[in-house]
């Protein structure tokens, strides 16, 4: 297959290496096919020629005859069996292996031999002849040159065969010479000619397709690995986005539960469009809905407080305008209506132009933020206030403890000259005035120590119905007959454990107060009360726990206050009654002492309108406790005991001795517990020891404790004006001290002197009639 | 089957093939039996004759396949000649077959040729006196009833086309001398006693 191989050559030449090589394997799939095809053809078209000789020689020269006399014609004969035997083996190669080269081969010298029979059983007509030329130009279909080759070479031998031996058969004369042979062969050759140059330029075209497939194939396979490889990407991109969205949606979660739990919002105003778009905790925040995402920035602010509205909108509009920070606290409204404060910041957003598009910014609920701010404030307040209650309570303290004992002997010494001197001596009027300065003194210092918390509380259980039914002719006296006094006593109202002199004080000053903001007159109502607290309630930074108390409000008619004096109400030397009108320590007083009894006084008050104070107390469940109303104030009681007074304050010392002994008692004095203990140990019998609290050396107390443990049947009686704590928790001093505040009058030494000693005396025979009882039941006190 | 196998075959197939067209081309290329023809008019035909015309007579069966090569080329051949002639058909008549046994495609085609005179021969009698006996005899007589030609006018038995007997009698006919006096003849026997004409 020259041909084929010389333009195949030709045809790839410009194409090497696996694509040539592809083009050429391509063509012999293509050349199979095509003899493969064409051998089927040639089976169909032998078959068809056999059965054509057959018919061609029975309709032709079906018989052949002798005068009347006939038999088969030989054509017949030639047409069955030798047209058989030409057409078997073709078709047989066709069928069975088509493809081969043998096998068209095999089809081309059939063929040749099926057109020589043809031409005989037509009785050589010239007509048939073309048969061969057909038969070449089907065999051309095989795009085979040497299977023409083999075809003419029968054509041609079956020329010089004939023309050798029956020359007139083929030429038409009786003898010829070898050469016309070529004659016949010439226009075989020229139709072969022509057929080759058909073959070959069919070749090219098949090779041609061939390059043309192999390319295709070559740019289908690169598309293919292309589309493979881009696929593979596609599918590595897919996961590498998944996963970067997952991490997103991770990061998203994350950023949505960071803003859930800094309830911080994000939130973006596209100022070109007007619409707001936000994070779902802004949302949550603002209380929108789901439909209100991207509304106008009119509808948002909807959710601003309307007090707050023009704020944001101004914020806004500067941020706009100046291109800076929008920075913006403000309270949201939400729908159910809680009010939650809001802390706004955000950046504007500029175009090329330098024009404002939007706004990015952040929202944070700082509403508990604010409030711990708020209550850090109180607390911070309440330091200040507790520094400042502290620092007036040390001044206090330093002073009250000398200025006591100052006070203590002007008033001591002014009470003995009083009951010294007739009612008409001259210096009578100048030592009472003394003496009623010195009782202001000590009010004065009484105040200081109550405020700051510093005095020694003697509480007992009380019915503040009869406390404040007990004060009502002196409260009468005292606000004046323009004020109506009115009392709303409950009479089921419980018990409450606190020093009644104290909460007297405490009414009293209330009353005052209230007095004095009716300058024109008004109605004062003390009502009593009994108030269960179910939760904790916090009021001036104050707290009361869950429990039962017993409650006094005090309400007047008055010009009541403003928050602002409220908030200053119980500061210690605050007033708003002029100077010289009041001290300011009225108010500081009573929340000093209710503060000291675990209770709490608080205050509500509408300007014009009135103020009512609350005062609560715990309420207790055990009986009153009654007070001796039998002593005469102004009786020195006597006595004949022994009596060791310690102080270290010699004036005082002296004066307390002086007035014991003056009522009869053996006295010895010590200057400070050394002493005093040294003459204890002595095995002197003292009935009474009355000691200072604060001494230098030994305090009292510490010589209280000596004492109980060497001498435990000596009383002891405290006095002071300021303990510091060194003898009373918190200022409460305990049921078994004996405590004799400074600064005293020495009828109220002799009455507390003769009350001390007479106690153990007294429950001695308390017991010693409860055995006689028989029944072990403690008489019932008052109620 | 192996390539050695398939090429065997093939081999076999050709000379088998080669040797049934070589069977063929002898049968085809074999010329029939023939009698002596008469050098001169025989006297007791029947035929007519023209004076001043040769005469041409074929002889032919009318069923013999290959006499319509004959008649063809008769046909050609006469159209072919420039000389005037008399031409007589006659297809043989065997006693024992009716008339319409001669009423054959043949004798139509032969009926069909321009100046040709289409007769029996019953019993062959005519056939015999020129010693014809095969299907496609033809003589030519000159005008003075001397023997021209004889023999066939086909190139072998059933063939049409070129062939040396026909090129002859036209040559005759327009005039031409040749050399070629006689040529084999291929078709059926017109007696049946001549066996050797049988194909």
């Amino acid at each position: 297959m020259k041909i084929a191989t010389d333009t195949i050559t030709a045809e790839t030449s410009g194409k090497s290496g696996p694509l040539g090589a592809r083009a050429l394997e391509l063509f012999a799939e293509m050349q199979d096919a095509v003899s493969r095809h064409t051998d089927t053809i040639f089976a169909r078209l032998m078959v068809c020629q056999w059965v054509a000789a057959v018919a061609a020689a029975i309709w032709i020269s079906p018989r052949t005859w002798a005068g009347s006399h006939s038999h088969i014609h030989v054509h017949v004969f030639a047409a069955v069996f030798l047209g058989g035997l030409i057409t078997a083996l073709p078709v047989f190669m066709a069928m069975k292996y088509p493809g081969r080269v043998l096998t068209r081969h095999t089809v081309a010298v059939g063929q040749m031999l099926m057109s020589a029979l043809l031409i005989h059983l037509t009785g050589g007509r010239i007509e048939t002849h073309f048969h061969v030329f057909g038969s070449l130009a089907i065999l051309a279909f095989y795009r085979d040159w040497r299977v023409l080759i083999s075809a003419s070479t029968v054509v041609y031998i079956d020329h010089l065969v004939r023309g050798f031996f029956w020359p007139q058969s083929v030429y038409g004369v009786m003898t010829a010479p070898i050469w016309r042979s070529l004659e016949h062969a010439g226009w075989v050759v020229f139709e072969v000619t022509f057929l080759l140059i058909s073959i070959r330029k069919s070749l090219r075209e098949t090779l041609n397709v061939a390059v043309r497939q192999a390319e295709l194939e070559n740019i289908n396979e690169t598309i293919e690995r292309n589309v493979s490889e881009r696929t593979a990407e596609l599918t590595r991109e897919v996961s590498e986005r998944s996963q970067v969205e997952e991490g997103l949606k991770k990061s998203e979660a994350q950023l949505a539960k960071a803003q859930r739990i800094a309830r911080l919002g994000s939130w973006e105003w596209d100022v070109v469009q007007n619409k707001v778009t936000w994070s779902d905790e802004t949302r949550r925040l603002y209380g929108f809905s789901e439909k209100d995402h991207g509304a106008e920035m009119n509808r948002c602010l909807e959710r601003v407080h309307p007090e707050d509205r023009a704020q944001v909108q101004l914020a806004l509009t500067e941020a706009l305008r100046s291109g800076g920070p929008y920075i913006c606290d403000h309270r949201a409204l939400l729908p159910d209506g809680t009010i939650r404060t809001m802390h706004g910041l955000g950046e504007v957003v500029m175009d090329e132009r330098g024009q404002p598009v939007k706004i990015i910014g952040t929202t944070q609920d700082i509403t508990e933020a604010d409030r711990a701010e708020a209550a850090l404030r109180r607390s911070e307040e309440q330091l200040r206030q507790s520094q400042k209650m502290e620092a007036v309570g040390r001044l206090a303290g330093g002073v009250a403890h000398d200025f006591n004992n100052l006070l203590t002997v002007i008033s001591g010494y002014s009470s003995m000259s009083l009951r010294q001197m007739e009612k008409a001596h001259p210096l009578r009027k100048h030592t009472e005035e003394i003496q009623a300065a010195a009782q202001r003194a000590a009010s004065l210092t009484g105040q200081l120590l109550a405020f700051s918390r510093k005095q020694v509380l003697q509480p007992r259980v009380i019915d503040l119905n009869d406390s404040v039914s007990g004060m009502e002719k002196m409260l009468r006296r005292l606000i004046g007959e323009d004020v109506e006094l009115c009392t709303l006593f409950n009479p089921e109202l419980g018990n409450v454990k606190a020093d009644p002199g104290q909460f007297e004080q405490v009414i009293l000053n209330l009353a005052v107060n209230a007095r004095d903001a009716m300058p024109r007159g008004g109605k004062l109502t003390i009502q009593t009360a009994n108030v269960a607290l179910d939760q904790k309630t916090r009021f001036r930074n104050r707290d009361l726990d869950v429990g039962e108390y017993v409650m006094v409000a005090i309400t007047d008619t008055g010009v009541g206050m403003t928050e602002e004096v409220k908030s200053h109400l119980f500061e210690p030397f605050f007033t708003t009654k002029g100077v010289g009108r009041g001290t300011g320590l009225g108010l500081a007083t009573c929340y000093g002492i209710i503060c000291q009894s675990d209770g709490d006084i608080r205050v509500y008050s509408e300007l014009n309108c009135g103020t009512t104070f609350k005062v609560y107390l715990p309420r207790v469940d055990a009986p009153t406790t009654a007070a001796d109303t039998s002593i005469d104030p102004d009786a020195l009681p006597e006595g004949s005991e022994s009596i060791l007074i310690v102080e270290d304050e010699a004036a005082v010392r002296r004066l307390a001795a002086s007035v014991l002994r003056g009522a009869g008692y053996r006295v010895q004095e010590a200057r400070d517990a050394i002493e005093a203990f040294t003459l204890i140990e002595s095995k002197q019998p003292f009935d009474l020891v009355i000691t200072d609290v604060i001494m230098p050396k030994m305090s009292g107390k510490e010589l209280y404790d000596q004492i109980k443990v060497i001498a435990p049947r000596i009383n002891v009686l405290f006095m002071s004006g300021y303990t510091d704590d060194a003898l009373a928790h918190h200022g409460v001093l305990g049921p078994e001290l004996s405590f004799l505040e400074k600064p005293f009058s020495p009828a109220g030494l002799a009455r507390k002197v003769r009350e001390v000693i007479d106690r153990p005396k007294a429950r001695s025979r308390l017991m010693s009639k409860v055995a006689s009882n028989g029944n072990g039941v403690l008489p019932a006190s008052k109620h | 089957m192996k390539t050695l196998g398939r090429i065997t075959l093939c081999l076999l197939w050709l000379v088998a093939a080669g040797a049934g067209a070589w069977i063929l081309l002898n049968y085809e290329n074999t010329p029939s039996n023939e009698g002596e023809t008469p050098l001169d008019w025989p006297v007791g035909s029947h035929i007519t004759r023209q004076p001043g015309r040769a005469t041409l007579v074929m002889f032919a069966h009318p069923h013999c396949p290959c006499s319509s090569a004959s008649v063809e080329e008769l046909n050609r051949l006469l159209t072919r000649r420039e000389g005037p002639a008399t031409v007589h058909i006659l297809f043989i008549h065997p006693h024992d077959v009716p008339d319409s046994w001669t009423e054959t495609t043949l004798r139509k085609s032969a009926e069909a040729i321009p100046g040709a005179d289409v007769q029996l021969d019953p019993q062959g009698e005519e056939a015999r006196r020129f010693g014809a006996e095969s299907s496609g005899y033809v003589v030519l007589y000159s005008p003075e009833g001397r023997l021209l030609f004889s023999g066939g006018i086909t190139a072998a038995r059933g063939h049409a086309g070129d062939n040396a007997g026909e090129n002859v009698v036209v040559a005759l006919l327009n005039g031409q001398k040749t050399s070629l006096k006689h040529t084999p003849v291929f078709g059926c026997s017109l007696q049946e006693s001549c066996t050797n004409s049988t194909p």
